[in-house]
């Protein structure tokens, strides 16, 4: 019978066809799972809390929560790659609102509490100043990944004799020392302006890195034709622009941030002066772009490092970055808290396989001890530190406002 | 007993399930050409379809095989490279009134050859010549000793206590050619200034 025949036929074919199938499909399925790596966020049994002290508030928390989402992004490579054997580790994230006193007390907090063996942070050089002896008296190692003030590590009297004063602090960002003067060289020579206005906010870093520059501008020729100190905590710079306009300046130079650099440069040019504003790594962030407005064409700023997007070791901190979909940005100093971070995990790692595997008893000395001599290649890139505490990867770079963006126009290293 | 029973067909209607008088038991389906040359060809076409999906797994296979990463792309030169100042060198014959010599190290520690293609300095008051004459190639792990001499043309044009005077030095490798700028310390800053000010310092008493 032909359709009774018919249909063997089909149901032969079909169930080989399908035998085929079932055997290359499991075949593949086979050979998707070989490199399955189910990935953990649990590193072990002993929880290590790094703290990280930035301005998760206020005017200055786009870095503060680039910093903070960066630490949380380290802390959780570590763990998921097992970095430390039976260490998990975590991040205790405190807000300072850039304030000297809040920084302090979160200083006494991560101190009182026996888990935390290493911080990270803080952003402003004030707040650092705070926090050092707190930390250092409790042998807490403290790494910051934007600090710039000379005398945090080096002493006051850094430019004549340098001292260190806190063994337990430490920075991944080079210092202002390098910065002001590199900063000077530029607007001096390649920007050929001569006669600059310098303003500064009174506080540690901006008068630092202010008197920085002077001192180099005026040792290549350059003239101030003026100076002055704003408060922080207006917005109203009138007064200011006007002498900047009467002064005959082609430049300022503002030692301070971005919250007062952007709407105090914006007031100087709708007054009239025409004037290219310059600065520090403190406002070398969008926010500053969108504050002064479309007149910031031409602006000028210095930061530290690389441009990370330049990096071949900062291309998984961007991906990984992203990936983890942190709402705010990296900003300037993300890679830099990343490396802090990273420091005082291997501190944590050198401490631990020298003591069997375990913590010792004396474990935040022992870390302090281990982040002087830690070496590794970090986003930002060689990560290791000199005597003072200070970053041994001394690289600058000069950004120009282009197109509405910060964009990098000159790179250079100390090797001194 | 109670309950409803199924509703029996009714005049006009009929069941389903009930064949149509008359109708053929089973409808012989009908074959097409494909049918009747797959009767034919039965074996082979089995033997195809098999090995079309072997061939589609072995294809996947190798696709999808475990592959060592691709080589990363070389990082830019500057990140590379060192500058660094050896101290003041003899003037080469020849040379200027107010010229000063002083020899640097260029260090390529990682990655592929990187060469010097200039070297320049910032201030206008200064021309510089190098020996020997760039470019110099200098491979990872190798070093090359430069001697450069710098000639004052312009006193007033020339920082005569710069703190942390630089070079600008060009780059190159198989990434990029950049220009960056060597900040090359104290010792440098004190050497160049007191070359600068006792010759400037000395034009500037004889009047010229």
């Amino acid at each position: 019978m032909p359709g009774k025949g018919l249909l063997i036929v089909r149901q032969r074919s079909l169930i080989a066809i399908t035998a085929a199938l079932a055997a290359g499909a499991l075949t593949l399925t086979a050979c998707g799972s070989r490199d399955d790596d189910s990935g953990s966020d649990s590193g072990g049994g002993t929880t290590v809390v790094i703290g990280v002290d930035a301005p998760l508030t206020g005017d200055l928390s786009a870095l503060g929560l680039g910093i903070k989402n960066s630490a949380d992004l380290a802390v959780k490579t570590a763990n998921k790659d097992k970095v430390v054997d039976g260490i998990t580790f975590k991040i205790e994230a405190l807000d300072d609102q850039a304030q000297p006193s809040a920084g302090q007390q979160n200083a006494t907090s991560f101190v009182a509490n026996k888990d935390v063996l290493g911080v990270v942070g803080p952003l402003n050089s004030s707040v650092a100043e705070s926090m050092q002896k707190v930390f250092d008296d409790a042998k807490l190692v403290e790494v910051s990944p934007a600090n710039t003030g000379p005398a945090l590590s080096q002493g006051a009297d850094w430019q004549t004799n340098k001292v260190r004063t806190y063994k337990s602090y430490f920075r991944t960002a080079t210092t202002d020392a390098i910065q002001g003067p590199f900063a000077a060289q530029y607007v001096f020579n390649d920007a050929k302006k001569k006669n600059v206005f310098v303003i500064d906010d009174k506080k540690t870093y901006g008068a630092g890195l202010a008197g920085t520059f002077t001192d180099e501008f005026k040792k290549l020729g350059g003239k101030v034709v003026g100076t002055e100190h704003i408060d922080p905590d207006t917005k109203d710079f009138s007064a200011v622009a006007t002498k900047v306009k009467n002064s005959g300046a082609d430049a300022v130079y503002y030692g301070g941030e971005y919250p007062q650099a952007g709407p105090l440069a914006k007031q100087i040019k709708d007054a009239g002066a025409k004037i290219t504003f310059a600065g520090g790594d403190a406002i070398y962030s969008p926010e500053y772009i969108k504050l002064a407005g479309s007149g910031s064409k031409g602006d000028i700023s210095t930061s530290v490092g690389a441009p990370i997007e330049e990096l071949a070791s900062a291309k998984e901190f961007i991906a990984n970055y992203e990936a983890e979909g942190y709402k705010e940005a990296y900003e300037a100093y993300g890679g830099y808290a990343y490396d802090s971070v990273w420091a005082i995990i291997e501190a944590v790692k050198k401490v631990v396989e020298d003591n069997d595997g375990e913590l010792p008893s004396d474990a935040r000395a022992k870390v302090t001890e281990a982040v002087q001599n830690v070496s590794f290649d970090g986003v930002t890139g060689k990560v290791s530190f000199d005597e003072y505490g200070d970053t041994t990867n001394k690289q600058l770079t000069v950004y120009s406002v282009e197109n509405g963006v910060w964009t990098p126009v000159k790179s250079g290293t100390y090797t001194g | 007993m109670s309950g409803v029973g199924p509703v029996e067909p009714g005049e006009g209607t009929r069941a389903w399930d009930a064949p149509e008088p008359g109708a053929p038991l089973l409808a012989a389906p009908r074959r097409g050409r494909l049918a009747r040359l797959y009767a034919r060809r039965r074996r082979s076409v089995l033997v195809t379809a098999i090995a079309a999906v072997l061939l589609a797994g072995g294809g996947y296979l190798y696709a999808t095989r475990p592959q060592e990463p691709p080589p990363a792309a070389a990082v830019y030169p500057s990140l590379v490279v060192d500058v660094g100042y050896l101290g003041e060198e003899p003037l080469p014959a020849g040379a200027s009134r107010g010229a000063f010599s002083f020899a640097v190290k260029v260090t390529t520690h990682s990655g592929p050859p990187v060469t010097v293609l200039r070297v320049t300095q910032p201030y206008s008051g200064i021309s510089l010549s190098s020996a020997p004459r760039l470019p110099v190639r200098t491979a990872a792990g190798s070093s090359h000793k430069i001697v450069i001499t710098m000639h004052v043309t312009e006193c007033a044009n020339v920082p005569q206590n710069a703190g942390l005077p630089f070079l600008d030095v060009t780059l190159r490798n198989t990434r990029a050619m950049q220009v960056h700028s060597f900040i090359l310390g104290e010792r440098y800053a004190h050497d160049l200034s007191e070359a600068l000010r006792t010759y400037c310092g000395s034009e500037a008493a004889s009047g010229v």
